[in-house]
């Protein structure tokens, strides 16, 4: 179980030309969010650009510290994890970025690339990393693994970039995914691939997976609950075909008809 | 913008004060008496012990230390060793002799090296261009007192055009103040180093205003004002060239200050009673008060032109706001 | 080791691609031969006086034994503008190595950790800004005693600066990048993305500003040997000037200072040439080609 318990985030205010009397309040990121997300289970978050649910995602795995708030995973309290062992914390959840590109050393090949992650956690083996890099490639649909470990990930197109950001974060055999935008910055064709992708390593491997999105056509095929935010806000939950069809709050009532209909049915 | 200046101005003092103490103590880790040079060990003690009086080497380091701040802090840098002068009638107007070499040929290269560069870009010149920008590196990167060598071989002794050196035929004298520069004599001797020295420095704004052209060319306002009809020539002067001036106009402060840096080999091989002969004399003859006083001077021209540098930014640059 | 070897083979590739690269190239790589090589390939011992019938051969204008004629102390010029190479290139590449390595380290730890450490070590830049260069070698040189590696030493206290600045820049933008957060959550500690991470990103472009530095120290020197601060014991193309320079006889004699000038302008153009190519490639503020 991953949980999270009144998430706040705020960030200081901009030290600008304001005078000192006039102290601008601090920025809002995120105000009082709780989640929770078990194995096997996908929970969407939406949200417009600056509804604070990228926050919320570099929050659960550690990138960004709540200013109140706690995180629990596993029964474990998140802020004592990381202060007492930082690389067990690492290996229960992990995080896909929204950029393929920008998330990809250009200075590592493939398997450089697939496996640092095992390095920054003490595996020094040649033969074992040649094997899990191979193995990771191959779950993440990256086949034959062996033409794929020689090449240059600035050879590969954004989808296999993509799968290959998929697959460093699997290395570590996580048991939480986060995955912020995976899809938002490639092609609509690639797109449900990638969705496909994720929603076997849910189904087959039993990963719980908190999926960030404003796609919403994405979100009726992979949640199974969805969270709206606003404004650093969650404004509604619940199960995806409740929040979806019925929509109980204006905002969401308003994202849904600026959305287009006719989402595909995908298979896992 | 007040705040900004007072902190900036605030960091020049700061920088010259860490350079100055710098200075001090690296002179007294000298091994052995730095004094030994000046004061012979031949000496009567009691001679001796009045020398170092006089020189104020008598008192504990750190009043040296705090006595020596507190005289650069009012311009005073103390007494040559050498000639036992008070070391600012030493430099008397060296400053402004290596400025009235540097200063000229420096503006004209920017000028001249501009609009080569300019040229260069807007045209696209191909093959000019390459061999344009090959010459004007070959330029800067030949040693400066070598091309002076060569000039002085050529020019004054085949051709016997200019002199081969100093500021003013020997034996006369230069008028004091500014109308001592103006004098034909001056200029005569001046014009050597002169070219020299714009041969020089002007790769530096030659390169810089062709990639900042070739920056600005490529920019959206350039087609525009080609779509109001406006000619080549107006193009290339009111939009494109004013654009790429802007880092033009900051480096010259800051480039200012390090070629007085580097006067010194100009300053030798013409003889030049400037700030940088002054000083490779004062090392070789171990007169520490005068290579202080010359160092700082040219650090407070350094730092001064990088101070004005940033002024200019501003000033020139809308985007930037002073903090 | 990989990542050096990926590195020489792109800076190779972007450097040869233009004929001027190539050439600039081709120099740079004839005097590093002629460096390593200068005892074989030197005709005579450069310190070596040669006489004619009993005669010390002075100023000799260059004939079929000397090529480039002798120097006021009967030596081969020839032989000296060989010898003449190694100091060069040791200071030039010594210098560009210590700078880059002081300037990286310094750019990288202000730009990625930032705050206070970011503001002390750029406030220490930019005083080291403002050292006047020569005066402060010079300098350095008179307390230290004259000597090749005093003369690196000095040089290198404050070439750093500019590649400190530059490397700072790009540092702040690379901190910013999504790979450096996925290398956060994989357990990469502060040093590991800094040095692991971030460091192979700024290579290329601490790479251009070491071929800048080493033209800058390879004019220095000259300079300095010119000035006749430079180390005693060993024959450098400033040294050679300094010489004729100090012999008065170099207006009489200019098959005696023109070859080391004209190596200093062919070898630092050449330096200056392919740092430039390289520049245009790699360094994101101009655009790339």
């Amino acid at each position: 179980m991953l949980e999270a318990i009144s998430l706040t985030k705020t960030y200081p205010p901009r030290m600008g030309l304001s005078m000192p009397w006039r102290r601008p309040a601090p920025v809002v990121a995120v105000r009082a969010a709780s989640l929770c997300v078990a194995p096997g289970e996908v929970l969407g978050i939406i949200g417009q650009s600056g509804s604070g649910k990228s926050t919320l995602g570099r929050m659960l795995v550690g990138l960004e510290k709540p200013s109140s708030g706690r995180i629990m995973i596993g029964g474990e309290d998140v802020a004592d994890l990381l202060r007492r062992d930082r690389m067990a914390f690492y290996r229960r959840i992990q995080m896909v970025f929204q950029d393929p590109y920008g998330s990809i050393n250009p200075q590592h090949g493939v398997f450089e690339t697939v496996t640092r992650p095992l390095l920054y956690q003490r595996e020094r083996d040649t033969k074992v990393l040649q094997a899990r890099a191979k193995d990771a490639l191959e779950r993440v649909g990256l086949r034959p693994a062996a033409r794929y470990l020689e090449t240059h990930p600035h050879r590969l197109s954004g989808g296999q970039r993509q799968r290959l950001c998929i697959a460093r974060a699997m290395i570590l055999e996580p048991r939480y995914l986060v995955a912020d935008e995976p899809i938002s910055m490639l092609d609509v064709s690639i797109k449900w691939d990638i969705i496909r992708l994720l929603k076997r390593l849910v189904t087959e491997e039993g990963l719980a997976l908190i999926y960030i999105t404003h796609d919403l056509a994405t979100v009726r095929s992979l949640c199974h609950r969805v969270m709206i935010m606003r404004a650093g806000e969650i404004v509604e939950e619940g199960p995806v075909d409740a929040v979806l069809d019925a929509p109980r709050h204006e905002y969401t009532r308003a994202l849904i008809a600026a959305c287009p209909s006719g989402v595909p049915e995908v298979a896992a | 913008m007040t705040s900004f200046l007072l902190r900036r101005l605030g960091f020049m003092l700061l920088t010259l004060f860490v350079m100055a103490s710098a200075m001090f103590f690296l002179f007294r880790l000298l091994p052995g008496d730095p004094t030994a040079t000046v004061i012979s060990p031949a000496l009567h003690p009691d001679a001796q012990a009045v020398l170092k009086a006089r020189f104020g080497l008598d008192k504990p380091l750190w009043q040296q230390y705090l006595a020596y701040i507190a005289n650069l802090a009012r311009l005073d840098f103390g007494y040559s060793f050498e000639t036992a002068r008070p070391v600012s009638e030493v430099i008397g107007d060296r400053l402004a002799n290596t400025l009235l070499l540097l200063l000229p040929s420096l503006i004209a290269a920017y000028v001249v090296g501009a609009l080569i560069g300019a040229f260069i870009a807007w045209r696209r010149a191909g093959a000019l261009d390459t061999i344009i920008v090959v010459l004007a590196t070959a330029l800067q990167s030949a040693p400066v007192f070598w091309v002076g060598m060569m000039a002085i071989l050529f020019f004054s002794l085949h051709l016997d055009l200019f002199p081969v050196g100093h500021i003013v035929t020997p034996g006369r004298q230069m008028e004091p103040g500014l109308m001592g520069y103006l004098d034909p004599d001056v200029l005569h001797h001046l014009a050597l180093p002169f070219f020299v020295n714009f041969a020089y420095q002007l790769c530096f704004p030659l390169l810089l205003m062709r990639t900042s052209m070739l920056a600005t060319i490529g920019e959206d306002f350039i087609d525009l004002a080609r779509m109001k009809g406006l000619s080549e020539r107006k193009v290339l002067m009111r939009h494109a060239m004013r654009n790429a001036l802007l880092p033009l106009a900051t480096t010259l402060p800051m480039l200012l200050g390090w070629a007085v840096a580097g006067s010194v080999v100009i300053e030798t091989v013409f003889s030049w009673p400037g700030l940088g002969l002054l000083m490779v004399g004062a090392v070789e003859r171990n007169d520490y008060p005068v290579v202080q006083a010359c160092f700082m001077l040219s650090a407070l021209l350094t730092v001064m032109g990088t101070f004005i540098a940033d002024l200019l930014y501003g000033a020139l640059d809308p985007r930037i706001a002073y903090e | 080791m990989r990542l050096l070897l990926v590195s020489g083979r792109q800076f190779i590739r972007v450097v040869t691609a233009t004929t001027t690269g190539k050439i600039a190239l081709a120099i740079c790589l004839l005097c590093l031969v002629i460096g390593v090589f200068a005892p074989w390939i030197a005709p005579f011992d450069p310190a070596q006086k040669h006489y004619e019938a009993g005669k010390l051969l002075r100023l000799s204008p260059p004939s079929w034994k000397h090529w480039l004629g002798t120097t006021s102390l009967g030596r081969d010029v020839l032989s000296q503008m060989i010898w003449g190479v190694r100091p060069a290139l040791l200071v030039g590449f010594s210098v560009a190595l210590g700078s880059a390595i002081i300037g990286a380290n310094i750019g990288l730890l202000a730009g990625y950790f930032g705050g206070r450490l970011d503001n002390a070590l750029m406030r220490f830049t930019d005083i080291v800004m403002g050292v006047p260069f020569l005066p402060f070698v010079i300098v350095m040189l008179s307390v230290t005693g004259k000597g090749l590696w005093s003369l690196i030493l000095a040089m290198v206290l404050v070439m750093w600066r500019a590649s400190a600045r530059i490397i700072r820049a790009q540092v702040l933008s690379l901190k910013e990048m999504p790979f450096v957060s996925a290398a956060r959550i994989t357990g990469g500690s502060e040093l590991a993305i800094l040095y692991r991470e971030i460091a192979p990103n700024i290579l290329p472009l601490a790479l251009v500003n070491m071929a800048f530095t080493l033209a800058w120290a390879i004019t220095t020197e000259a300079s300095i040997g010119f000035l006749g601060f430079g180390d005693p014991d060993v024959i450098s193309w400033g040294g050679i000037i300094y010489d004729a320079f100090a012999s008065q006889a170099m207006y009489r004699a200019p098959w005696w200072v023109a070859p080391p000038g004209i190596a200093i302008m062919v070898l630092v153009s050449a330096v200056y040439l392919v740092g430039r190519e390289y520049e245009s490639v790699v360094n994101p503020r101009l655009g790339g080609r």
